[in-house]
């Protein structure tokens, strides 16, 4: 991998700051990470190997609005959402917030924005707590190259019952790199159901770099839900990262069903006594794709839950694979380590891999692990096409039921269907290239 | 009216743990046409599942010898799911459980896997058929509702199965072992959807081990298979014969070396 930093980067970084009225420690901590990241280490995930993908050679920041019109796929029902936010590349398109959540102090609003309105409470979370911006050389690289991406802040105690929306849609119709950071900061005792849905417009070849930070305060109870469908032509780093104080939960419901290779590192810290995460993870690969998933989950505090699941399909010459880390510290007494990674390969040239790695420095706990890489089962197999059912259609329910444990978690309804629709449409083109026998 | 012929059948499945071929069935002959009801009893080991998973199409039973004919074309090249649409039905003694998939879904795909791509069944005149079975069996919208018999009874699956028969109308249905492990109420329900199939266009072959499933369901023809094939076939009152004598009487009279599997 290719890592450049060039003297231009910095005027031009400058300008792009400028453009957006950032706030001087912004500009700072940019100027402080094109420096550093070139000198950095990638981070290492078992069995990932990313390496030579092109996720440094960044391109210079482009302050060009995109077009509203990139939207339109989509099909975006603006109006069936109170908290909505929409953005092509770096340009708002839609957002909106309920004005009662607003008067209770809710704030949702694309980041630029919330760093020239809020900047002290965005800088004091802002790749400092759940992704150091120096963490790595792709941390780094995002904190210097950040493009876009949302501000979410829920106050103490308010719970939002309608979801907050977002779509982050990558403007491929140019050379320019994607680089959205979420940041979500649920106050003590505060509720939310945020989902996010990410997409690419156009044919470039472009970088993506993705960064979502997850603070959920005492007590807080965070539903997130995303469905990752990035173009072929992307290649993507995506780093989501929760950290938990007393008595939180997050929950995690991702389908990843890019079409391009990925590199996706979902961390969750349960730092405070008694937090509890699940993480639901669904992925299909197609083509020549490579996608592979880190999935962590550290138990710091006592009497934690972590919980991963994950199920992926894998089709023609693609690879998947799932780690699944549960990593229990010592001291985190009386805590809970579970992982379920089940992948089935649909084709003979697919490669799939199911990683469980528990790590456990105390006595007192429960761990567990069960992992799997199969073919479709062929009892069910048998069962459904004893009833006339062609063998394609009944590998797509089998394969529809598989996945379903994570459909099922998409609070919305038209999101369920699109991703319904999206793993169809992935299960026929991916099949069309399998035999017949 | 439809025809279904099974001609000197031989199959053999491996066995997984020698990796040897075994045959389990040695000859089977039975010709059965729509509007009758054929019984076929017998003891434990004797084949009877072999040859419903065998006529069905499992990929595990091998056929080494013989034919199976639907409408005098042989079906031996065809796949389960084309068997399927050309009018076969095999009520499982073990259906599988598919998480995800509801039954009521699973059971529109299986009626529109059978009519062409531009005339599926509207979802109004299937819920509509599907209320009108249900009701003969006693069964609710919440069944139909779950996932494909997970969680399900053993009685409750048996029930689900004769749904799906009744919803799929096939020209051939076999029933294997459909009575096991159901309670006599359970039972008569069951018996109740497979009469109301009744009628010129369908058939039946019903695998049991117990003639008292035949009371509720009476057969025309009454055969009985022992060491791979059918030794014996009569009416009705065949049936009553076996459940006084048991098998070893009529393997007896008819002087057969057959070992029976539960014999001391």
């Amino acid at each position: 991998m290719e890592t450049k930093v060039e003297p231009e980067f910095q005027s031009a970084l400058t300008t792009y700051t400028q453009d957006h009225a950032e706030p001087a420690w912004s500009l700072e901590l940019r100027q402080k990470m094109l420096a550093q990241y070139p000198t950095l280490p990638l981070p290492r995930y078992e069995k990932i190997d990313y390496q030579k993908w092109d996720l440094l050679n960044a391109t210079k920041p482009v302050t060009t609005t995109s077009n509203a019109d990139l939207t339109d796929d989509l099909k975006i029902d603006f109006a069936a959402s109170k908290n909505l936010l929409v953005e092509v590349g770096k340009s708002v398109m839609a957002a909106q917030l309920d004005p009662a959540l607003a008067a209770q102090g809710v704030i949702f609003t694309d980041i630029f924005t919330a760093m020239r309105d809020y900047p002290e409470l965005v800088e004091k979370y802002y790749m400092k707590t759940a992704v150091k911006a120096d963490n790595n050389r792709l941390t780094a690289f995002h904190a210097a190259f950040m493009n876009g991406g949302a501000f979410l802040y829920v106050p103490k105690n308010v719970a939002i019952k309608d979801p907050i929306q977002a779509y982050y849609i990558q403007d491929s119709t140019r050379k320019q790199d994607f680089v959205p950071h979420v940041l979500v900061i649920a106050e003590e005792g505060s509720e939310l159901t945020y989902h996010e849905n990410l997409s690419t417009s156009g044919t470039e070849s472009n970088l993506a770099n993705i960064v979502v930070e997850v603070i959920a305060k005492d007590n807080a109870h965070v539903h997130f839900s995303a469905v990752d469908q990035l173009s072929g032509k992307t290649t993507t780093y995506l780093n989501r990262h929760a950290i938990l104080a007393t008595d939180a939960t997050v929950d995690w419901a991702v389908g990843f069903m890019n079409d391009g290779n990925v590199v996706g590192d979902f961390s969750t810290d349960l730092r405070g006594k008694g937090s509890h995460t699940e993480v639901k993870v669904v992925a299909i690969t197609t083509g020549k794709q490579v996608q592979g998933i880190d999935t962590k989950v550290t138990n710091y505090g006592q009497h934690t839950i972590g919980h991963i699941l994950q199920h992926g399909v894998i089709l023609e010459d693609s690879t998947l694979t799932f780690n699944g880390v549960g990593h229990i510290v010592k001291g985190a007494r009386g805590s809970d380590a579970q992982q379920e990674s089940r992948v089935l390969m649909l084709s003979t040239t697919a490669r799939g891999d199911a990683d469980p790695i528990l790590l456990i420095d105390e006595n007192d706990v429960t761990a567990g692990h069960a992992a799997s890489v199969g073919r479709v089962d062929e009892g069910q197999m048998y069962y459904l096409m004893s009833r006339g059912i062609s063998k394609k259609v009944a590998e797509r329910l089998v394969i529809r039921g598989f996945l379903g444990s994570v459909i099922t978690e998409i609070p919305s309804k038209s999101v369920r269907e699109r991703l319904t629709a999206t793993i169809e449409r992935k299960l026929e083109n991916g099949q069309k290239s399998e035999s017949d026998s | 009216m439809a025809r279904l012929e099974v001609k000197d059948l031989h199959v053999s499945v491996t066995d997984e743990d020698k990796g040897v071929d075994k045959e389990i069935l040695t000859g089977v002959n039975l010709v059965m046409n729509t509007g009758e009801i054929h019984a076929i009893m017998g003891p434990n080991g004797t084949g009877k599942s072999t040859l419903s998973q065998a006529i069905m199409g499992n990929p595990a039973y091998k056929v080494t010898q013989g034919d199976i004919l639907l409408n005098g074309e042989s079906i031996l090249g065809m796949p389960v799911d084309e068997r399927a649409r050309k009018g076969l039905f095999l009520a499982m003694q073990y259906p599988a459980e598919i998480a995800g998939v509801t039954n009521v879904e699973f059971m529109r795909a299986a009626i529109n896997a059978r009519r062409a791509d531009d005339d599926q069944m509207p979802v109004m005149e299937f819920m509509k058929l599907l209320d009108e079975k249900q009701e003969i069996l006693d069964m609710t919208d919440e069944m139909s509702e779950r996932y494909l018999n997970e969680g399900f009874s053993g009685g409750e699956k048996k029930r689900n199965e004769i749904l799906q028969l009744m919803m799929i109308q096939p020209n051939f249905a076999i029933l294997d072992e459909i009575d096991s492990g159901l309670d006599i109420d359970a039972l008569k329900v069951v018996s109740k959807g497979v009469n109301a199939m009744r009628g010129d266009n369908f058939g039946s072959l019903i695998i049991t081990h117990y003639q008292r499933l035949l009371n509720y369901i009476v057969p025309d023809t009454v055969h009985v298979m022992m060491g791979g094939r059918i030794v014996q076939s009569g009416g009705p009152e065949l049936a009553e014969k076996l459940e006084d004598e048991g098998y070893a009487g009529v393997r007896d009279e008819l002087g057969l070396d057959v070992k029976l599997t539960d014999e001391i």
